[in-house]
């Protein structure tokens, strides 16, 4: 009995502890400036919506005057950025991974871990001089350059789960299919994608969310007009001030997105492969 | 024309050679079963002549056709996984469809044949169905059939009743050779069960370490196996194989072994080896020429027939095996050879000397 | 007494809609220094009962009792029984040595000994240093098998401990397990799909089929005098011949599909009142062929080296004879056959039950 209870309450702290900075943010998004700051915290007030609606309009009356906001389209570059270059990350590694999966070539483990230490090195000891080769060739502030940049992020996470996926479908079942008389591409695109299709979901969803949560790479290579909502949000730390109201709101709105896509992703990766066309 | 040949396959894995050079071919119409332990090379061989071995060396010639270079999908070739590996997101007449599909074959046509071929493999009222709503025996008979509706020129079985519950195993023996035979289809079908092997196939390849040690009728093997590796694998129980002392008589070998004596018409091999089928022993109630002491240690029921494992006073396990209920465990008795029983082979050369004892002797 | 289960149930997801009986109502004695087999196709309970009396499954209901005590609260280390896994389970990181000897870690000299006399007695004494990874599954399996049965422990429990073994080593193997865990006088439950396991290793069998107990006997109990139509049909190769038949005035008579009588058959002795619908069941051994009887098509005669399988078409059903010689009967060909009708086991078609067995002719 007690042990129920100790876990019950081991429970709640942690939910606390986690959820307790997003809870703030909610609160603040609907207090002024003026509430934010006061000490000690506010918890009863009346909350108000014009965080939100300016950011939504396109401007907000401060103390010092009118002040454009551009978040909308930072909003929209975001969903760009994000899904073109999760688009290019499947295209590219999602054949990648079904290589990795079926044909053990030599170095093939050598160069898969590679790929994926990618993805562990600190963006910020390339993005310096990548933004100096861009400035070159011109893709600086372009959404190539930045959808081919983020390949860093998405490109080794759709690899790595997807090929995971392929290695668990029974290489059986694509034999079966070519010795019917299919070819073997026939047997990637007819079989071995549609088996391994919840996990190349869920590895796009996931990269999504990564590509969207990206800071170092969207601040040094994009400016005004192609800034994704990360950057974006800086905007409300004006010269007049720091806008804490709209940036909890612009945080809010920024989170729904992969929020969402968290949790309908994650039923696709509890869903797993036991489809029972082998024995089992 | 034979439907397949074979000439001098070899597969290596590495350092580790699993076929070496295997040559044997299958006649039209005719089903001959690969039989051999785990692990010897049945499947390996299955997937070469299918296409799927990259690693396979040799010839491989199908109905005329050199195929020894083509890919899987131009081979003509129809196989049954022994994991039944059917497309779980397909339903059971598109995953018997297949071959068809890819024949080109036009929906009307493809609809009769599959629902044809469902209907004699009984399961013609479960072809809408995903292969996870179906039953092993369905799995299993889905694959059979996706193997066979594209009347191919050759069909590899690797082990398919393997997974399948006794009963419809048991079903599986009697009527998959009549359904073979009924198409006149050439197969070839791997199996561990010497009885299956005995079922199913015309004639039967026991494959030992890389090779083929035997490739005769069923009965033949069994009756007169070549090899001390043939003997010990293909029956069960297993052939008894008891180290001999044989000196030479005669012109012959005369040859003692557990107590008992035979002689052969044949060389004098280098490392004696007495062999005998469990059910070329007898057990007497009494002593007499040409028996030998023994206890009965256990007795198992087993596939209509009773089988005694029981030790000489010599210390020399026997297993016999017969049809009615033995006496008792612990009970004394007496053992002789049928008439004709027994085996001589070599340890050393691992050959069968002789099949055929001509004369028994009682030892003192 | 040794192991006693009561009335066990394993019930799983329950209240919900795919809540699935694994096992209902399970009653079970075994002796000390008894070897039980629990035996039944996939999916009828038996891994679920054996991992229940080693803990890894909770009991939804009923008791189960090891020498009396009780154990199905415990956790598993507590219940002193030794188990080998279907998955054989072994550490990863130690040598086969350490995984089989892992038990006796503290009794250093005397354990070394005793693992190589068990590893020898399963012919794995080569692969003593090497790691699990590399070796093949039929190694790991007698490893995970050696590792339970150098333990003495109040039970020993086997999930499926020698699947994996080619046939011949497989038939050995089982005469020295039988032996060693008499020796020891160790009580012994093992989890077998394969009949012939059964059949070899086990004093009695508990036959299951979807969570029930069917019967619970010596093979020949379950050979001869089989409780009920599954057993009787599932224990046995070939499986047992079955005629549908309606008890008459004088003995049965036999139906076809659409129940016209085919064949009568005197009995002397009725089992069931006369109108009863019931199933004879008759032994392949005990079929006869050339026999007046009936007559029947031949479908298939095939020679298995030490047996004769004949399979006839009668009335629209299949039956089979086993002999011990050649038959000379083509497929195709009409024969006669016959059978003694003392040799006819009699089981009620609504329930399944048996009536009677057959006879010491």
């Amino acid at each position: 009995m007690a042990g129920k209870a100790a876990r019950s309450l081991a429970k709640v702290l942690v939910v606390l502890f986690f959820m307790f900075p997003i809870f703030w943010i909610l609160v603040m998004s609907f207090q002024t400036n003026g509430e934010i700051l006061s000490l000690p915290p506010k918890l009863v007030f009346t909350p108000t919506l014009l965080n939100y609606a300016s950011l939504l309009v396109g401007h907000l009356k401060t103390s010092v005057g009118m002040l454009t906001i551009t978040f909308m389209r930072n909003v929209m570059n975001s969903f760009i950025l994000s899904a073109g270059s999760v688009a290019l990350a499947l295209v590219l590694g999602v054949p990648a991974a079904y290589a990795f999966a079926r044909f053990k070539f030599r170095f093939s483990e050598d160069i898969a871990f590679t790929l994926l230490s990618l993805k562990f090195a600190p963006a910020l000891l390339v993005v310096l001089p990548v933004a100096l080769e861009f400035q070159q060739i011109g893709l600086d502030n372009t959404y190539v350059g930045l959808i081919w940049i983020y390949q860093l992020i998405t490109l080794p996470l759709i690899l790595w789960i997807v090929r995971s996926y392929f290695e668990d479908v029974s290489p059986d079942i694509e034999y079966a299919y070519r010795v019917d008389g299919h070819s073997w591409l026939g047997g990637f695109v007819k079989i071995a994608i549609p088996l391994a299709g919840p996990g190349i979901a869920a590895a796009g969803l996931l990269a999504f969310i990564f590509a969207w949560n990206d800071f170092i790479f969207a601040l040094v290579l994009a400016s005004g007009p192609k800034q994704p909502v990360t950057v974006g949000a800086l905007a409300f730390v004006t010269a007049s001030g720091i806008q804490y109201g709209q940036i909890a709101a612009a945080v809010v709105l920024s989170i729904i997105p992969t929020f969402a896509i968290a949790l309908y992703a994650q039923r696709w990766l509890v869903e797993g492969l036991s489809l029972g066309a082998v024995k089992g | 024309m034979s439907a397949l040949d074979v000439t001098s396959l070899s597969v290596g894995f590495g350092d580790r050679q699993v076929l070496r050079g295997v040559s044997f071919d299958v006649g039209a119409g005719e089903t001959v079963v690969l039989f051999g332990p785990s692990g010897v090379g049945k499947t390996v061989m299955l997937r070469a002549i299918a296409g799927l071995e990259p690693r396979a060396r040799g010839r491989i010639v199908l109905n005329g056709r050199d195929v020894s270079a083509a890919p899987p999908e131009a081979r003509r070739i129809g196989m049954a996984f022994q994991n039944f590996a059917l497309y779980p997101h397909m339903t059971a007449f598109e995953n018997v469809a297949s071959p068809l599909n890819a024949q080109g074959i036009a929906a009307p046509a493809m609809g009769e044949r599959v629902r044809a071929l469902a209907r004699l493999l009984k399961i013609d009222h479960v072809l809408e169905h995903l292969p996870r709503q179906l039953s092993n025996g369905q799995k299993q008979r889905t694959a059979l059939a996706r193997a066979l509706v594209g009347e191919p020129d050759l069909v590899l079985f690797d082990d398919p009743l393997r997974n399948v519950d006794a009963k419809l195993r048991y079903e599986m023996r009697i009527e998959l050779p009549r359904l073979l035979a009924r198409r006149a289809t050439p197969s070839l079908y791997v199996t561990q069960d010497f009885r299956e092997a005995m079922a199913i196939g015309e004639r039967v390849a026991v494959l030992v370490e890389g090779g083929i040690a035997q490739l005769a009728s069923g009965a033949e093997v069994y009756e007169r196996p070549a090899t001390l590796a043939v003997a010990r694998l293909f029956g069960d129980p297993p052939m008894n194989l008891v180290p001999a002392q044989a000196e030479a008589r005669g012109g012959g070998v005369l040859v003692r072994a557990a107590g008992l004596g035979f002689g052969f018409a044949t060389e004098m091999p280098d490392d004696p080896i007495f062999g005998i089928r469990p059910e070329g022993l007898v057990l007497h109630r009494d002593s007499g020429p040409g028996r030998t002491a023994a206890k009965i240690l256990a007795v198992t029921p087993a596939s209509e027939q009773y089988v005694v494992l029981a030790r000489t006073e010599g210390g020399i396990e026997l297993l016999l095996s017969r049809e009615t209920p033995p006496p008792s465990e612990g009970t004394e008795v007496w053992i002789g050879a049928a008439r004709g029983s027994g085996a001589l082979f070599d340890r050393t050369s691992g050959l069968c000397m002789s099949n055929a004892p001509v004369m028994e002797e009682a030892v003192a | 007494m040794s192991l006693a289960l009561a009335a066990v149930s394993k019930l799983y997801g329950a209240g919900s809609a795919h809540a699935v009986q694994a096992v209902r109502d399970l009653d079970l004695e075994i002796g000390e220094g008894e070897i039980i087999a629990l035996h039944g196709s996939s999916g009828c309970g038996k891994t679920t009962t054996l991992r229940m009396v080693a803990g890894f499954e909770s009991v939804t209901k009923g008791e189960i009792r090891l020498r009396g005590r009780r154990i199905d609260r415990l956790a598993p280390a507590r219940r002193r029984v030794a188990m080998a896994f279907e998955g054989y389970a072994l550490y990863p990181p130690l040598t086969i040595a350490e995984n089989i000897g892992f038990a006796l870690r503290g009794k250093k000299s005397a354990a070394k000994a005793e693992v190589r006399e068990i590893a020898e007695l399963l012919e794995i004494g080569p692969i003593l240093d090497r790691r699990p990874s590399g070796l093949s599954g039929g190694q790991q399996q007698r490893a995970s098998l050696a590792r339970a049965l150098i333990r003495d422990a109040e039970l020993h429990l086997l999930d499926e401990p020698m699947g994996q073994l080619e046939p011949q080593l497989r038939a050995v193997l089982r005469g020295r397990v039988k032996a060693r865990i008499r020796e020891r006088n160790y009580t012994a439950v093992l989890v077998t799909h394969d009949q012939g396991e059964a059949n070899a290793m086990a004093d009695r069998i508990a036959v299951m089929e979807a969570g029930r107990l069917e019967q619970f006997g010596t093979p020949d109990e379950l050979h001869e005098r089989p409780a009920n139509l599954f057993v009787a049909t599932f224990f046995g190769e070939p499986p047992m011949n079955t005629l549908p038949a309606v008890a008459s005035e004088d003995g049965y008579d036999v139906l076809d599909e659409d129940a016209a009588v085919v064949m009568r058959v005197p009995a002397a002795e009725r089992a069931a009142p006369k109108g009863t619908r019931v199933v004879l069941g008759l032994r392949p051994r005990r079929l006869e062929l050339g026999g007046t009887m009936q007559q029947g098509t031949v479908v298939s005669n095939q020679w298995l080296g030490n047996q004769a399988h004949v399979a006839l078409e009668v009335a629209g059903r299949m039956l089979i004879a086993v002999r011990p010689a050649r038959v000379a009967a083509r497929v195709g060909e009409t024969i006669g056959l016959g059978f003694d009708p003392a040799h006819l086991h009699v089981f009620d078609a609504a329930s399944g039950a048996a009536l009677a067995h057959r006879r010491e002719a």
